[in-house]
């Protein structure tokens, strides 16, 4: 093979594949500014609805794709390795601690209602906030896509739905870039969003006086 | 393709892939009413040596609120808000602002109340000046 052909080869690969493989994002460790305060014990789940998980044809780490320079795409995962729930249920329990709630992570087996009104009954919590993800997952090229279904319930230890607020939709969030700057874009993206899904009239007034 | 085109043609599509790539978002809480906030405090970013703060505290300015800049992550004074930038800078003949996001924040709850993202690639490149003042009129106009 000549220097020539070699080298084009070489910018080929580049091009294809480039930074696009392996990346990861933390999705573990975001610093969530609730527009909530409180006190009391709440029970947290973050329930994996996501087809595919469900499915079982993504990784439940699978956090979205990076594309190559020919738009070929590359699973991006969770930073921590653990199930993208896992992470968001720490970064949420975490964000409720600083706002002021004693937060008990519930444990939900699958995403069948019984199943959570089943945990919901076991923890005994007066208040539970369970965080449905129907979908999340970004898209990077050129720019970053975000595609999300999240649904956010406040439960009482009898099952009863006190207040609801979900968000759906595809946004661009921002330009693609290197890993750290996608990760950043993607955190903070998920920041806004959970704290919007907390910032409704219900949900603030059924997490109050617990 | 004949091998005299193809130092043509990689150049040509590493250019087109990347070279003039622009992106302007802006993502507001329904909820909030963002003509109230008329006081402004622009924290700087620690790794920003450019003093982005004082060109966004100027724009804020002339776009008729009141706002000031600082070091500190809390503010001097009582504000209606606290604006977070994260600024990021690549190399192409001279140094230029790829991408600039700017949040702004409730300052009791450091909730965000409204974000804008300018992404502009090399051929597509403004000034600081530029990028700051068609994100923060992304997000005052959304």
């Amino acid at each position: 093979m000549s220097v020539f052909r070699f080298v084009c080869l070489m910018i080929f690969f580049t091009l294809a594949t480039g930074c696009a493989v392996g990346n990861k994002y933390d999705y573990q460790q975001i610093d969530i500014a609730l527009p909530i305060e409180g006190t009391g014990v709440l029970g947290l789940g973050v329930v994996e609805s996501r087809d595919y998980i469900v499915s079982g044809d993504k990784e439940p780490d699978f956090i979205g794709l990076q594309r190559g320079g020919f738009g070929n795409p590359f699973d991006v995962t969770t930073d921590s390795g653990k199930p993208l729930v896992d992470d968001m249920s720490t970064s949420v329990a975490n964000a409720l601690a600083r706002s002021g709630f004693t937060v008990e992570k519930l444990n939900l087996p699958s995403r069948e209602a019984s199943d959570v009104a089943a945990a919901v009954k076991a923890g005994g919590y007066a208040r539970n906030v369970i965080l449905t993800v129907n979908e999340w997952k970004t898209d990077v090229m050129m720019r970053i896509k975000l595609v999300f279904d999240l649904e956010l319930q406040i439960i009482d230890q009898q099952g009863k739905l006190l207040a609801t607020n979900s968000l759906k939709g595809e946004e661009v969030i921002g330009g693609g870039g290197l890993e750290s700057s996608n990760a950043q874009i993607a955190a903070s993206a998920f920041e806004s969003k959970i704290g919007r899904l907390f910032n409704s009239p219900e949900v603030k007034a059924a997490l109050v006086d617990i | 393709m004949q091998r005299s085109l193809l130092p043509l043609f990689f150049p040509w599509l590493v250019a087109l892939i990347t070279g003039c790539a622009t992106s302007l978002t802006a993502d507001v809480d329904p909820s909030a009413d963002l003509s109230s906030l008329k006081t402004f405090y622009v924290v700087n970013q620690p790794n920003d040596r450019r003093g982005l703060e004082v060109l966004i505290a100027d724009e804020l300015n002339v776009m008729g609120k009141k706002a000031i800049s600082g070091k500190s992550s809390t503010p001097p004074e009582a504000v209606d808000a606290v604006v977070n930038y994260v600024d990021r800078w690549m190399w192409d003949i001279t140094n230029y602002m790829i991408q600039l996001t700017v949040e702004i924040r409730d300052p009791k709850t450091n909730y965000i109340i409204a974000s804008g993202n300018s992404y502009r690639t090399s051929l597509a490149r403004e000034s600081p000046e530029a990028m700051v003042d068609e994100v923060l009129n992304k997000i005052f106009t959304q």
